[in-house]
């Protein structure tokens, strides 16, 4: 009898799913990012992004499609990682309040901004940062993000604009971009 | 988008994990497999559904166990009736006999 992980084979049966060592490859970035940009710990993320998948390969004959394994993956990626959070009681490495004044450096260099978004988005609340993260990493909108996190999506709405109000607010104020103060967005 | 939008989205762009982090994933699955060779293929799905034929094999024995016990308890209560309405023949033409016997001596 051959794996489903091995040889790391095949899935002879449905062709129109990949096999589970291409799945990996394929949808590795996208599980542990949500992992990173959740937790913000590079360990924590990949341990989690194993678990994933490890759980993925005990499901995989449950699989129907590729969309279905997609929907899968960050549904139970998502809700991992925020009871990973409440259960370890992990904290972000800043707070939003406590998030330090940009130095001169990062108001001319783009890729530090973004990591002081990167942490900025990290001290949100579990269930908004999640919001965030799938909105805004993944791209998904609103209606997609409420199936996945089980919830209204007029709740993943209010979320998100409330997140992006709150570090659109911040960042503004702390590197004084006027431009991001006045700006509406999009969700 | 607005241009916050779009930094936000930029910042939260994917990242790779780990070189080797497929190769790490395997190892795990396989010494999963080793650990526990049922899960292969969903095995433990189908051994899952194995273990419900004795539970109604158990069940479909208690079911016809009470019934039999049933008919056998109906079936004594009719044999029962039976040895009864025997009895109370024997005594009635007992009695018949009685009285006849009576009324020949009173004439």
């Amino acid at each position: 009898m051959t794996t489903v992980a091995g040889g790391i084979d095949s899935r002879q049966s449905d062709a129109a799913l990949p096999s589970f060592a291409e799945t990996v490859d394929v949808h590795k970035a996208m599980v542990f990012s949500i992992g990173w940009h959740f937790l913000r710990d590079r360990v924590a993320a990949e341990e989690l992004a194993q678990d994933v998948f490890l759980q993925l390969y005990r499901n995989w004959t449950t699989m129907k499609s590729p969309d279905h394994v997609l929907f899968w993956l960050r549904k139970i990626t998502s809700h991992r990682a925020i009871d990973l959070v409440r259960r370890r009681k992990i904290r972000p490495e800043t707070s939003l309040e406590e998030a330090g004044e940009p130095t001169v450096l990062e108001r001319v260099q783009d890729s530090l901004l973004s990591s002081y978004l990167e942490r900025m988005v990290a001290s949100l609340p579990e269930r908004q940062r999640m919001a965030i993260v799938l909105r805004y990493q993944e791209d998904m909108d609103p209606d997609e993000i409420a199936k996945v996190l089980d919830m209204k999506v007029s709740s993943v709405k209010t979320l998100i604009s409330r997140g992006l109000e709150l570090l659109r607010a911040k960042t503004g104020r702390r590197l004084g971009i006027t431009e991001y103060k006045d700006s509406h967005d999009t969700v | 988008m607005t241009p916050f939008e779009r930094q936000l989205k930029k910042a939260l762009e994917r990242r790779e994990p780990s070189d080797g982090f497929t190769d790490r994933v395997l190892m795990r699955v396989h010494q999963q497999d080793r650990i526990d060779p049922s899960l292969r293929n969903g095995f433990l799905q189908r051994i899952r559904s194995w273990r419900l034929i004795p539970v109604l094999a158990g069940a479909l024995i208690i079911t016809g166990g009470i019934a039999v016990q049933r008919y056998e308890r109906e079936a004594r209560g009719e044999a029962a009736k039976r040895q009864l309405m025997v009895a109370m023949r024997i005594a009635g033409s007992k009695l018949h006999g009685a009285q006849m016997a009576v009324r020949e001596v009173e004439q």
